[in-house]
């Protein structure tokens, strides 16, 4: 799978950074609940097609990054970005074999987790959402999860990262 | 080896959520980062700009020139309600220094530009385009043209992070206009209204009421207009009475805000400069009455508002 040396590595640094803009652009009224997970998505396909260029550490600047620009806690945004390259990396040798439809059930299921995992951050914080619409963004990126696949597929296919 | 990479990264993150919740250690970096990603909400929000300019590139000369008219029609009236409130201004400060109290005269705005919202559809907050270069402060209350929206609550360099009067995590101090009874405005996280609290049953409050801001909490100062009571609901079953306002300020469509510097000078030397200010202002008014040969028209809905609002409103 390794074939030579890693290279055009800015290409997946370009990638997170448009998801980190699309996840502040501004969005129409109540669309705002449902926006994507835009770095989750992007760091779930890197972690699944370069497993050895390392997840876990763009997951957590890029949390980062995201925490400056929501004003959250350092760290908070980056906990569940983190748990989804884990899980994503760990199951990445059986997710890797599936057809994309069943790539998102799984994908469903760990955004579901990391969706959880910033509940519980939101509410050490005293920011509780006050209904369950904070799961709307979870089958939302789901669904978009086949869309985004293929685009950064042809993005890596174009610029041969490996 | 994996787990141990996990492990380290989200030890890491704790501990940073652990020191940046309770240190202030983290400020300088946060600010330092702030400076570079600033840009990110320009950057996002260009779609929006583009669109905007585009449309009024190609608005056509008449709807212009119809805009024009109103704007200028609305400039004569805001000039009436100067005239107005320089009188009432150089009054109330009579009056005050006959009561031995400090009275809020004029505080100093700068006028900043919304920038970006809050990705989290959860909290109502917002970005602002002035920061700590601009003078901007922590706490800073921030208004728009028709009342109180919020403070502010993080100061970067060149942006300020503003929570609105809305979000679940603010309350704000108000006075009921019409009879100086006092109440704590909170936010209930729904962006159409506030809710005030432990207001007893008996309390003299109606729906309609203006509630201004009181000064009690020192954060904000007092007299502008926060919200109009919309609904009383008593008997409910409840301790308190239930009551629902809604706030004043066009919290989701302004785009221009104000940022309000208070007066730090004192009752004395604000009088004096409120004489002077109307000595001025009789002066232009006498000048104006020479040149101009007939007064302005009046508007029959103006003068149904309560004199509360105009102060309000041109402070």
């Amino acid at each position: 799978m390794i074939e030579g040396r890693p290279n055009n590595g800015w290409v997946i640094w370009f990638s997170l950074t448009v998801a980190l803009l699309l996840s502040v652009a501004p969005m129409p009224g109540s669309a705002e609940l449902g926006r994507p997970l835009w770095l989750g998505l992007v760091i779930a396909y890197w972690s699944l097609v370069l497993p050895h260029r390392g997840g876990l550490g763009a997951a957590f600047c890029f949390g980062l990054a995201q925490d400056v620009l929501a004003g959250t806690l350092f760290g908070q945004s980056g906990l569940p970005l983190i748990l989804i390259a884990f899980l994503v990396l760990s199951l990445q040798q059986r997710l890797r074999m599936f057809p994309l439809w069943q790539q998102s059930m799984v994908l469903l299921v760990i955004f579901g987790l990391a969706q959880l995992v910033q509940l519980w951050l939101n509410t050490l914080t005293g920011n509780r959402p006050p209904t369950l619409l904070f799961l709307v963004p979870v089958p939302i990126s789901a669904l978009l999860w086949p869309w985004v696949f293929v685009a950064l597929q042809w993005l890596r296919q174009r610029f041969a990262v490996h | 080896m994996l787990g141990v990479r996990l492990l380290v990264f989200v030890v890491l993150c704790v501990v940073l959520m652990g020191v940046d919740a309770r240190f202030d250690a983290l400020k300088t970096v946060r600010s330092q980062m702030g400076l570079v990603l600033t840009p990110f909400y320009w950057l996002a929000d260009m779609p929006v700009r583009i669109w905007k300019g585009a449309t009024e590139q190609i608005a056509s000369s008449s709807s212009l020139m119809a805009e024009n008219e109103k704007l200028k029609a609305e400039a004569l009236l805001m000039q009436r309600r100067l005239q107005k409130l320089a009188m009432l201004t150089e009054q109330n400060v009579r009056l005050r220094e006959l009561l031995n109290s400090s009275a809020l005269v004029d505080d100093r705005v700068l006028v900043a530009e919304l920038i970006g919202l809050d990705p989290n559809p959860f909290t109502h907050r917002i970005l602002i385009d002035k920061g700590a270069k601009d003078g901007v402060f922590l706490g800073q209350p921030v208004l728009d043209a028709s009342g109180l929206m919020g403070q502010v609550v993080e100061v970067l360099p060149y942006a300020a992070r503003v929570l609105l009067l809305t979000d679940v995590t603010h309350s704000i101090p108000v006075q009921v206009n019409r009879n100086g009874l006092r109440a704590i405005a909170a936010g209930t996280g729904n962006p159409d209204y506030l809710e005030l609290r432990h207001v007893a049953e008996t309390a003299d409050i109606k729906a309609g009421d203006l509630l201004i801001s009181s000064g009690l909490g020192q954060r904000f100062p007092s007299g502008y207009p926060v919200a109009q009571v919309t609904e009383v609901v008593r008997g409910s079953g409840q301790p308190f009475a239930i009551v629902r306002a809604v706030p004043t300020a066009m919290l989701n469509r302004s785009r221009y805000l104000m940022l309000v510097f208070s007066d730090s000078r004192s009752p004395e030397e604000r009088a004096a400069a409120a004489a002077e200010a109307q000595a001025d202002a009789d002066r232009q008014a006498a000048e104006q009455a020479g040149q101009a040969s007939e007064p302005p028209a009046e508007d029959a809905a103006e003068q149904g508002e309560p004199p509360a609002v105009e102060a309000g409103v041109a402070q």
